[in-house]
């Protein structure tokens, strides 16, 4: 079966010849270790950090050939800045980015993410020009990668949370003091980033992608990071103006987050496709989700991250196979990480759990009591 | 102590337990010291009321968000209360030497640690971001903490943690300073492997092993 076929099957809650097999990013010092090339570029897994398109070529032509060798059948893709967009380069090291994000560098991940915001007072967000959706330029990565992916593999591209986008703009204890002294401003910063995704998500669907990935947590180890009746009252509405966006263009919605999103299923299985992550190290049980709601709700995930990075290849194939045991069966699932690969996951594991993908997820699945 | 004096602190306790306004808490704060409120009780009344905050986020009740507004409030009060408590010399609940360890620059968990162990009254020294072992050794040597806390987030600079401990035995300084270690991949068997003393799950539980390995008294 072609690839982006087995994907759309699973996307499609169908069972396909097997498990559809991806990851939702690739830390580049493993893109370069399973493709052999080098990439000089900046990159983060939270926002663009460069609008270089010589260099957004070459990461999408590498995250390609990286995708292509392990056979996944879906591949994802960033958003790009404008054309002619430049960070601004901050004394200490550090970058702002689009979104007034300061970012700083790790150098063993070769990646920049979020650390201070340029927020420090509500002024400063009412003062802030917000970005164009429709500049010039912000689609070109998913453009390109669209081209040269062809209809060999699904595309899903990548959009921001608002929530945790304006967690991230304005820092968690900015977030949170503003949330209950200046509570405007973040429904407002939230209400913005919906407009601003709305947009994008119409021109993501014309380009052909098949699917969205909102990217961003809502949880973290414990629960929630706010009360759910605020998820109720200010998120999810304007997660539903998203799916819906993504709804009248023929295309789903996929909601990732990390942490312990129990609490937040009930709500979510009526607005969005499906979750990603499924974070097990928060004690979150596909199995579980799987049997409340399987029938609605695609599922991607969830071998642990710290598995990957701390266990043997054997516990990995172990855990794989019980993920694939509780999750795949009837369709729906597409076997991922609980986040993606990681500088620090070891790529023997990340390659057993692919291999183990492989072989233990033809369907009908056959794996059942065997673990035990 | 007067009834009114009392029922002041009751509702300072009350206040942050539910998250009143931050202005609204300030004002009764600054208040009630002007009546005549030992800052020291104040300090009692707002740790009886963290605590509640605590207990609310263990059932399930309260959110980060929660936790962290407490920890915003709290340090609003302290800061009301500092020249008050320089005036009457209260000792700080014990000294922490705190940092993320070395290979690892994520500082959020680490920044609600802070927060809330400084709202519980201790005295923290802030290594930040990246901090190699060195470093910390250092920081021991000079500030003579009650505690070490590492965080990280990174499963890759998890061994940075053992590097610590292990430098801390060559100096001799191990014995007199307890370590305590969280983060998202960090687990108790881990905590117990490197030789840690205490692992904390998120920032309450951080704040009472704190507490915890204070009163045993095995601190320096």
């Amino acid at each position: 079966m072609n690839r982006r076929k087995r994907a759309l099957k699973a996307l499609h809650i169908e069972e396909p010849d097997r498990v559809p097999i991806t990851e939702m990013d690739i830390d580049v010092p493993h893109l370069e270790a399973l493709t052999g090339k080098t990439f000089t570029g900046e990159v983060s897994l939270q926002t663009s950090v460069s609008a270089d398109r010589r260099m957004e070529a070459i990461k999408v032509e590498i995250k390609t050939e990286c995708y292509r060798k392990l056979k996944f059948d879906v591949i994802t893709c960033d958003l790009s800045a404008p054309d002619g967009w430049k960070s601004v380069r901050n004394p200490d090291g550090t970058i702002t980015d689009e979104w007034g994000r300061v970012l700083i560098h790790d150098s063993r991940c070769k990646t920049w993410f979020p650390y201070r915001s340029i927020f420090q007072t509500p002024e400063d967000f009412e003062s802030f020009s917000f970005p164009d959706p429709h500049a010039a330029g912000r689609t070109f990565g998913v453009e390109y990668m669209k081209k040269i992916v062809g209809d060999e593999m699904a595309v899903a591209a990548f959009i921001r949370d608002p929530f945790a986008h304006a967690w991230e703009m304005f820092t968690p204890i900015t977030f949170v003091k503003w949330m209950y002294a200046e509570p405007r401003i973040v429904r407002k910063a939230i209400e913005k980033l919906t407009d601003f995704n709305v947009e994008i998500i119409k021109q993501l669907a014309d380009l052909g992608v098949d699917f969205i990935i909102s990217g961003g947590d809502y949880s973290e180890k414990k629960g929630p990071m706010v009360p759910v009746k605020y998820f109720r009252e200010v998120v999810f509405p304007g997660l539903k103006k998203q799916v819906e966006a993504a709804h009248k263009k023929g295309i789903k919605f996929i909601k990732h987050t990390d942490g312990n999103v129990h609490p937040l299923v009930d709500d979510l299985a009526n607005i969005v496709d499906g979750l990603h992550s499924l974070d097990p190290s928060a004690g979150v049980d596909i199995g579980e989700v799987k049997a409340k709601y399987g029938d609605k709700l695609v599922l991607m995930g969830n071998v642990a991250v710290d598995s990957l990075a701390r266990k043997t290849k054997k516990e990995v194939v172990d855990e794989t196979k019980e993920c694939i045991r509780r999750a795949s069966p009837g369709g729906g699932h597409f076997l991922t990480s609980s986040n993606s690969w990681y500088t620090d996951a070891k790529l023997e594991n990340c390659l057993a759990m692919v291999k183990t993908g492989r072989k233990h997820g033809k369907y009908p699945i056959s794996i059942f009591n065997e673990l035990y | 102590m007067s009834a009114y004096l009392q029922q002041s602190l009751k509702e300072i306790q009350k206040m942050v337990s539910e998250l009143a306004g931050v202005e609204s808490i300030r004002n009764i704060v600054v208040k009630a010291l002007s009546s005549g409120v030992n800052p020291i009780d104040v300090v009692d009344a707002m740790s009886r009321g963290l605590e509640d905050v605590g207990e609310r986020y263990e059932r399930g009740e309260y959110f980060l968000s929660e936790l962290i507004m407490a920890g915003i409030i709290a340090s609003e009060i302290t800061n009301i209360l500092k020249p008050h408590l320089e005036k009457s010399a209260e000792k700080p609940a014990g000294k922490v030497v705190i940092g993320t360890v070395k290979g690892d620059l994520h500082d959020i968990g680490k920044n609600i640690v802070i927060a809330m162990l400084s709202s519980a009254g201790f005295r923290i020294v802030d290594l930040g971001i990246d901090v190699p072992s060195e470093k910390f050794v250092d920081a021991v040597k000079r500030e003579k903490p009650d505690i070490v806390a590492m965080s990280c987030l990174l499963t890759i600079a998890m061994d940075e943690m053992k590097t610590l401990i292990d430098k801390l035995k060559e100096a001799s300084l191990r014995g007199g300073v307890k370590v305590m270690v969280g983060g998202r991949p960090i687990t108790p068997q881990f905590a117990e492997e490197i030789g840690a003393d205490a692992y904390g799950s998120n920032a309450v539980e951080a704040v009472k092993i704190a507490k915890t390995l204070i009163s045993r008294g095995g601190c320096a």
